[in-house]
């Protein structure tokens, strides 16, 4: 039970980090999103993505545009506004940092 | 052949059956719960929505076809993932999330269990009781002037009908999600239920009526086992109380009291088991058959069963050895005779004395303080069913030789000569003489411990032509061995004479 919650704990803070990584390289759509996700190994379900991306909406992190899809009603493509990509850097610091203590961690422990 | 709809889902048109519609009406419905604590529900159910109608419309392109079925709303449930995937996924933030609506239950007539129209079986999906008790309340309450049938007809038109799939998951209170509905939808194929379709009324009633007739019949034959098992159990408890109250909850010695001092002490307590277990255990059988009868139960095992009888026969083969040898000790009779000379006088009183006279054994028996009781008579109950049987015989013979004699003659039965005597001997009658008083005792007693083998006393009184005899109120009590009832009149009953052709009665003066 407490190895699953840590596990859940990881994988959320790392989901964000990588949807708002995907999201940095330009518009898209979310089930793009979740076939590059797919690709990456990292979520199960395109349920989930939905309440992460309307979050991080609310929070100031993205944004999105209204797209004419060629079949059917238009789709939101997300993009990061200018906090979001503040926040990135930040991420990617924090992650440098977390990714150097794990390492550290594992060469001292073994 | 399937029933389709229309839907409108993220602005788009999709043509859906109806199983297929169910479901994904229950997902989302499951997604919108599991979402309404979230400030943001509306827009993330909308995101959700509007991609399923992007899957439908995909599904419909690349397969080229018109209509979503069950299949592809699962398809996109896997894809989409189910509320499960979801609380995981948010589990450290709203650990509160209560698990889906599994408490909401509605209430709806259940036409597949239905013995009429289906009211008292919607009625135990609801209140979450075994339907049996509703339908007997309905029963019970037609006898009261028929307020249930009305109750029943009201109910039968307000109460809609469970139809479709998810009313009758609403009815049973299953969760209408996901898993329940596949659940549902899994006990259905395994159950190979048939779903009955939307009827009228009047259908129904036709359809109703048929089916009470078919189960009145079945009805009957319950209501008479239920009084079996009712019944069965009384008599089963009142046979474990005689039981228990025989073997020791009874301060008394029961073996001293008629009639089970019929039963010599040696083999009284094996005979009472033999005899409890004769009878309870056609009663257990009995009790079983019927709930087996009237709850549609399984038999009872084939061993346990088969155990029962062993038992039973046993004790009957118990009692009736122990039947004939306390018969055997009836075998033999013996009897001896006491003379005892009574003072003369010309005209005597007979009354019945109901006083008790104690053995010495007795008054340490009973702890009879002689300060306590002096002056004071105890008297003997006579009509106590306990008593033994009144063997006491009051014959009037003309004396030959001008004395007044009363002879007392004790008899009994015993397994032979020897026994019957001293059974005979154990007999305690009480007779005593007041002046021209006669006091005769109502029974005969027993000394203790001694068993009831039909002991008789017969006693005979001779009194010489003239004398005169009055007999009192209750002497009636006695077995007489004269003509007693031929005379006509209760008031010439009551004086005798002895005349030189024998007894006679209601002579005046």
């Amino acid at each position: 039970m407490i190895a699953e919650n840590t596990q859940t704990q990881m994988r959320k803070g790392i989901l964000e980090y990588c949807v708002l990584l995907i999201i940095s390289k330009g518009e898209i759509y979310a089930s793009d999103i979740i076939a590059e996700l797919k690709k990456a190994r990292l979520l199960v379900v395109e349920g989930t993505l939905y309440p992460l991306l309307t979050r991080l909406k609310n929070n100031g992190l993205l944004s999105y545009n209204w797209v004419e899809s060629t079949s059917g009603p238009p789709r939101k493509y997300y993009l990061l506004t200018i906090e979001g990509k503040e926040i990135l850097t930040k991420l990617d610091i924090t992650w440098m940092e977390l990714s150097y203590a794990i390492e550290t961690s594992k060469q001292t422990k073994s | 052949m399937k029933k389709t709809l229309n839907i409108n889902i993220g602005n788009s048109i999709i043509l859906i059956e109806e199983d297929a519609y169910e479901m994904l009406t229950a997902y989302l419905n499951e997604i919108k719960f599991h979402f309404s604590k979230n400030a943001d529900h509306f827009e993330i159910v909308t995101d959700i929505e509007n991609r399923i109608a992007e899957m439908f419309r995909e599904i419909l392109a690349q397969q080229q076809k018109q209509v979503i079925g069950i299949d592809d709303v699962q398809l996109i449930i896997a894809q989409m993932g189910s509320v499960k995937d979801f609380e995981s996924a948010d589990e450290a933030e709203e650990s509160g999330y209560e698990d889906t609506i599994s408490g909401v239950k509605k209430l709806y007539r259940d036409t597949d269990e239905a013995y009429v129209a289906g009211v008292c079986s919607g009625l135990s999906h609801y209140a979450n009781v075994d339907a049996k008790w509703f339908r007997l309340l309905f029963l019970v309450s037609l006898f009261f002037a028929g307020s249930g049938l009305v109750a029943y007809l009201i109910m039968w038109i307000l109460i809609p009908r469970a139809a479709t799939r998810s009313q009758r998951m609403y009815m049973k209170g299953q969760p209408v999600n996901l898993h329940g509905f596949i659940r549902n939808f899994e006990e259905e194929l395994a159950g190979n239920q048939l779903i009955n379709r939307s009827r009228g009324f009047f259908v129904e009633l036709a359809e109703a009526a048929g089916r009470l007739v078919r189960t009145l019949g079945k009805t009957f034959f319950k209501i008479i086992a239920a009084l079996i098992i009712i019944f069965g159990t009384c008599f089963f408890l009142g046979l474990l109380v005689g039981l228990a109250v025989f073997f020791g909850f009874w301060d008394a010695n029961p073996s001293d009291y008629y009639p089970l001092n019929i039963v010599n002490d040696d083999y009284l307590s094996s005979m009472v088991v033999a005899f409890f277990v004769a009878l309870a255990v056609p009663i257990i059988a009995l009790v079983l058959f019927a709930i087996r009868v009237a709850f549609n139960t399984r038999a009872i095992n084939r061993t346990v069963s088969f155990a029962l009888l062993v038992i039973w026969l046993g004790g009957i083969m118990v009692s009736i050895f122990y039947i004939t040898k306390t018969f055997s000790e009836f075998k033999e009779e013996a009897a001896f005779t006491q003379v005892k000379e009574l003072k003369r006088y010309d005209a005597y009183t007979l009354t019945l004395d109901r006083s008790r006279f104690f053995s010495k054994e007795d008054s340490v028996k009973y702890q009879i303080n002689t300060d306590k009781y002096r002056g004071k008579v105890i008297l003997n109950d006579m009509d106590d069913p306990f008593n033994l049987p009144r063997n006491v015989r009051l014959n009037i013979e003309k004396s030959e030789d001008g004395r007044v004699t009363l002879t007392q003659n004790n008899s009994s039965h015993g397994k032979n000569f020897e026994v019957a005597l001293i059974h005979a001997q154990n007999i305690r009658y009480d007779f005593s003489q007041q002046d021209s008083l006669l006091n005769f005792s109502p029974f005969l007693q027993l000394n203790r411990n001694t068993n009831w083998r039909d002991q008789e006393v017969e006693l005979t009184l001779k009194v010489p032509v003239g004398v005169k005899l009055f007999l009192k109120d209750d002497m009636d009590r006695l077995n007489f061995s004269f003509d007693y009832w031929s005379c006509d009149g209760e008031e010439a009953r009551k004086i005798w004479v002895m005349t030189e052709e024998g007894l006679k009665c209601g002579v005046p003066n």
